[in-house]
């Protein structure tokens, strides 16, 4: 470990304690079938059903925008600031720009992350700002930046999907110009089984491969609603043409469903600002 | 209860535009001040000068530790310095640590002082830190004890020279309210002879000028 | 037409108010906010704590990790506190290494942990100069909004009294270490440090737990760190003078909050079990 000057540091080496547990042999496939067995999951739901979702608005007092979501266990915070001029920039650009920061709270994982942000965060943030570019109105505000923080403190799975989920409502709490509200859903292949809004326990097993099966991986796609438009989709692992199709129609369907409760969140916020108001 | 014998010489360092080596017993720093100079874009302050400061270990780079220190001279300094007088500017002490023996802290505050009088910028008043230290026989003493394990707490005092008031306080131990009351009055009765001491200093140092 | 007063001058409008004895927000001088505290609620911790004081937020998280000892403390295991103020939490704050504050505020925390003396070092130690744990304590503001120092230090004991350690057989001879997740026991809190934050404004008002605004426009800031009877800091960083009447007013004032807090912490602990 490098000593950090700007922080205050541990010994220099440290292990996870979980590293020395009993080690758990059962094999890949049986595991899976404890997860997802005859259609109904671990925690009873259907393969195609959401966890339970909380969702709310205005949490941090001193941003323009924010917005907290409870994915099942996944609590992520988002904020958003006023635009400001992009810093080092001469040339006039006539969008504006979007910047995401994702960023995994230290002890958000079983393993203790560190500060910076590491690679997989940064991919992340490349991949927020690129499903949020499209549904954002980036003409209104030429030369100037949107910054948009997302805080993962509870990485229950799906975590960028609810960051995406919550982006997105905070932006229109700060009066952000947009197209279209945008949703996220994460959906997980594995074993012949695809498994929607996936757990942390499921993320793992979905991206090891199976021996006989023949695709494995996860996709998160989000969505513009009213018209149907994918601003991002995102996959690792190993797909089947065939799988591809299917998988854009189930998780379609799944980002539309969320679309009401964001109305309903936003519709309370303008309702509970009218009622200050007067 | 004697304090340990305190030296200073001032103008030690050739660039600053004042600069001091302060012992204090067997702790020692340098103290080296420049101002008001330019000011860097993002710390300009339009009704003021901006007052930094920068601590540097006697080894090594400076660590957080380093920072909470850096703040708290640069807060002191912040307080007694006359900073409106230079808007757009910054004034920038810098504390080099030569030897610690336990009252770090108030030597580099007081070299501080020291150093901010010879450089001749204008300040408002005048400020002294002093260290108490409670030993394990609950007794509350000015020397640091010999073996640092034996403190049990630590108290340092700033005080202005004016009203004589507490500019800052910084604790670190346990100890009871009493303790504190006790520690104040006996560092607050220790800070008029700092001041008398920065006084004879300051009057030695202009007669050797003359001299020259 | 307020709202374009206060923006203009910021000072005076809080002077017209604290002439008449009462803050802009409708608090008394030594009026606290309004603090909610939520333990246990990141499951992937060891132990972790939300803290709100009026709208600052600051959240706890505490992950254990085996390390070896230093050679001079054989018998001693490691605290590694550290407040993060991410751009999150207000736009004072740009990304990129700690600030200044944040590092100050990250020593200070340090500083009360071991003055008064929550945790025994002795008591994170699993075998000798062999195996110990190392409690990296990260303290995230979601929130910035005033007194930030005393929500860390509700959420630290909140987070603190809700750690759970798995059971370890270590096997010194052979370095095996065989850790039973499932099996977990508390940590022993010996003490409840809490924090209470004063400004001084216009250098003659004292006001307590103070707002964001008020911290960016008072002279001056005292933070009082009680352990039960005992002192254990402090910590006035520069700023107007005080005299010690002043100071010892502040004192006895925290005693009260001191109480009502550790009521706090103790209750909400004890709602979880």
């Amino acid at each position: 470990m490098t000593i950090d000057h700007k922080r205050i540091n541990g010994p220099e080496e440290t292990i996870p304690y979980e590293l020395f547990q009993k080690l758990n042999t059962k094999s890949l496939t049986t595991q899976f079938n404890e997860c997802s067995k005859d259609g109904i999951r671990k925690d009873k739901r259907k393969t195609d059903e959401h966890r339970k979702i909380f969702i709310t608005t205005g949490v941090v007092s001193q941003a323009k925008g924010s917005s907290y979501i409870e994915l099942g266990n996944t609590k992520v915070i988002v904020s958003v600031f006023d635009p400001r001029e992009i810093p080092n920039r001469t040339d006039y650009s006539l969008k504006g720009e979007i910047d995401c920061e994702f960023k995994f709270a230290p002890f958000s994982c079983p393993k203790r992350k560190l500060q910076q942000q590491d690679s997989e965060e940064k991919h992340y943030s490349a991949i927020m700002k690129q499903a949020l570019e499209s549904a954002v109105c980036r003409h209104e505000f030429p030369n100037f930046q949107v910054d948009i923080y997302a805080l993962v403190l509870h990485n229950g799975g799906s975590a960028l999907s609810a960051a995406i989920i919550a982006a997105g409502l905070a932006l229109s709490h700060a009066g952000v110009p947009m197209y279209d509200l945008i949703t996220s859903v994460t959906l997980g292949l594995q074993n012949g089984e695809k498994l929607v809004d996936l757990t942390l326990e499921e993320e793992t097993l979905c991206l090891s491969p199976i021996a006989d099966s023949k695709s494995h991986g996860i996709v998160v796609l989000s969505l513009l609603s009213t018209h149907e438009q994918v601003s991002q989709f995102f996959q690792t692992g190993n797909l089947t043409l065939e799988d591809v199709v299917e998988c854009t129609h189930l998780l379609t369907k799944a980002c539309k469903d969320i679309v009401p409760l964001i109305q309903k969140t936003l519709a309370k916020h303008v309702v509970k600002n009218v009622k200050e108001s007067i | 209860m004697e304090k340990g014998e305190l030296q200073c010489k001032f103008g030690i360092l050739s660039r600053p535009d004042g600069s001091v080596m302060l012992s204090e017993g067997n702790t020692t720093v340098i103290a080296g001040i420049y101002g008001p100079v330019e000011v860097k874009m993002q710390k300009v302050l339009i009704e003021k000068a901006a007052v930094e400061c920068h601590y540097r270990p006697k080894s090594g780079l400076p660590g957080v530790e380093d920072r909470f220190y850096e703040s708290i001279i640069r807060n002191i300094c912040e307080t007694a310095l006359a900073a409106s007088m230079f808007p757009r500017s910054a004034i920038s002490v810098v504390i080099q640590e030569m030897q610690n023996s336990g009252e770090l802290i108030s030597c580099a505050i007081n070299a501080a002082c020291l150093a901010c009088l010879d450089s001749g910028i204008d300040m408002k008043c005048m400020f002294a830190a002093v260290s108490c230290f409670l030993g394990e026989n609950n007794q509350l003493s000015l020397v640091p004890p010999v073996n640092r394990k034996e403190i049990k707490a630590t108290f340092v005092f700033v005080f202005d020279n004016i009203c004589g008031k507490i500019i800052a306080s910084h604790t670190d131990g346990k100890f009871s309210e009493s303790l504190y009351e006790e520690a104040l009055y006996i560092c607050m009765n220790e800070s008029k002879n700092i001041f008398s001491f920065f006084k004879k200093s300051l009057f030695e140092r202009e007669e050797k000028g003359k001299k020259k | 037409m307020a709202v374009e007063y206060k923006t203009l001058h910021p000072q005076k409008y809080y002077n017209y108010y604290l002439a008449n004895n009462i803050r802009p927000d409708g608090r008394e001088f030594d009026k606290y906010r309004p603090i909610v505290l939520n333990v246990n609620s990141v499951e992937t911790a060891d132990g972790s704590a939300i803290c709100k004081i009026g709208q600052t937020t600051v959240i706890c998280g505490i992950k254990a990790e085996f390390c070896r000892p230093k050679a001079e403390t054989p018998n001693e295991g490691f605290i590694v506190p550290n407040l993060e103020l991410p751009p999150l939490c207000s736009p004072k704050f740009k990304p990129g290494p700690p600030s200044d504050q944040a590092q100050v505020l990250s020593q200070l925390i340090a500083d009360i942990i071991k003055n008064s003396n929550c945790v025994d070092l002795k008591d994170l130690c699993l075998h000798p100069d062999k195996l110990a744990w190392c409690l990296f304590i990260d303290f995230i503001c979601l929130d910035f909004d005033g007194a930030i120092i005393d929500a860390c230090i509700i959420a630290l004991m909140g987070a603190l009294k809700t750690v759970t350690l798995p059971t370890v057989d270590y096997d010194a001879a052979l370095d095996n270490k065989l850790v039973n997740i499932e099996e977990r026991h508390p940590l022993k809190i010996y003490s409840t440090p809490v924090s209470t934050t004063y400004i001084i404004f216009d250098d003659k008002y004292i006001l307590t737990d103070p707002t964001v605004e008020e911290e960016n426009l008072c002279s001056g800031l005292v933070t009082i760190v009680l352990n039960a009877d005992e002192v254990c800091c402090v910590h006035k960083p520069g700023g107007t003078a005080l005299n010690e009447g002043q100071l010892f007013d502040c004192i006895q004032k925290s005693k009260k909050r001191s109480k009502y807090i550790n009521e706090l912490i103790v209750s909400a602990v004890k709602a979880l079990n």
